[in-house]
């Protein structure tokens, strides 16, 4: 069973699809979510510390969020982070720089609350195995 | 699982009212572009947001409605037409800064909305769209310098990013029902597909 009160951070340049995630989120029962409006706002939200898992999107201004994701699994504090990318690019190069970057998940956008929850149970299942 | 894109028109040709080349786009397109051209399409409930850089001139537009989603759901903001909605936006957003474009710069013209699909019993389609693109247009901040929405007519559009000039056409009289039709098979495509895509690769 996933911890209801894991921290969220959102980060996604529209503040109306930081909004939705954050609706699904709560919908699915996490209430604990903060936002960034890009990848580096985002990473240095991170390293302030206290977040569990990251929702990223991909292309935003400063810094996109597969480098945030890079950023992430070269900081010895942070690479444990769980990072599920939510992103409008769906291309097959984009999804695989993705698994290649680390990421722990891909969901294409626009996706149903079904998805983002089943992307999140799959995710909180493996780390539980990895931890066990 | 099938996965509604937007895609980018690929109907090109050379427009001699304007003397220059054009894109026309249908429901469910979109197109940018930093040439001296023209961006055309017709719309009925539909609705067009054409973005541009006010600076460097990088514009484009595209053409969506909101599918039709379960009445409980309907204002949620969680809703498949709002992340539909907000989904086709960001599409058309994404390619303009990802090719230069500066969100400080983004301004907006809005058309269309038009309630013309007689067909649709429940709230004005038109109506839902055109609310639609000017609230996401607030909430995102970008300056919306003019519109053209609601009403009873569909418009026909042309949009040229480079100056920002747009020429809308409202036909008063139309000629057959192709439009409607369009928009009805778009309409009843979003509602099969699944407004939702998940790739497992992981």
């Amino acid at each position: 069973m996933a911890n209801l009160n894991t921290k969220f951070l959102v980060v996604d340049d529209f503040s109306t699809m930081r909004r939705i995630v954050r609706n699904l989120l709560k919908e699915l029962g996490y209430t604990n979510v903060d936002e960034a409006e890009d990848g580096a706002v985002g990473l240095s939200k991170l390293k302030g510390g206290g977040f569990e898992f990251v929702v990223s999107d991909w292309n935003m201004p400063n810094m996109d969020g597969l480098t945030m994701l890079q950023q992430i699994r070269a900081d010895p504090e942070l690479k444990h982070l769980p990072v599920l990318m939510v992103t409008a690019e769906a291309k097959k190069e984009n999804i695989i720089a993705a698994a290649q970057a680390g990421a722990n998940g891909y969901v294409v956008k626009p996706f149903t609350a079904a998805t983002l929850d089943e992307k999140l149970s799959k995710i909180f299942e493996k780390l539980e195995k990895a931890g066990a | 699982m099938s996965m509604l894109q937007e895609e980018v028109s690929t109907t090109l040709y050379f427009d001699r009212t304007f003397d220059c080349n054009a894109a026309k786009i249908s429901p469910g397109e979109y197109y940018y572009t930093d040439q001296d051209m023209v961006i055309v399409t017709v719309l009925g409930s539909c609705v067009s947001a054409c973005i541009r850089d006010s600076v460097t001139g990088i514009g484009g537009m595209n053409h969506f409605m909101l599918p039709d989603s379960a009445a409980a759901d309907k204002d949620s903001p969680v809703s498949e037409s709002m992340r539909y909605g907000t989904y086709a936006m960001e599409v058309l957003i994404n390619q303009l800064l990802r090719n230069g474009a500066r969100r400080e710069n983004l301004e907006a013209k809005i058309f269309g909305g038009g309630n013309v699909l007689k067909s649709f019993t429940t709230m004005n389609v038109g109506d839902r769209n055109a609310i639609f693109v000017r609230k996401f247009l607030k909430e995102e901040r970008i300056r919306v310098i003019s519109e053209d929405l609601l009403d009873i007519y569909p418009r026909k559009v042309y949009y040229f990013p480079k100056t920002g000039r747009v020429l809308v056409k409202k036909l008063k009289n139309m000629h057959n029902d192709t439009l409607v039709q369009r928009e009805e098979a778009y309409a009843s495509k979003l509602k099969v597909a699944d407004v939702g895509g998940e790739i497992d690769l992981f």
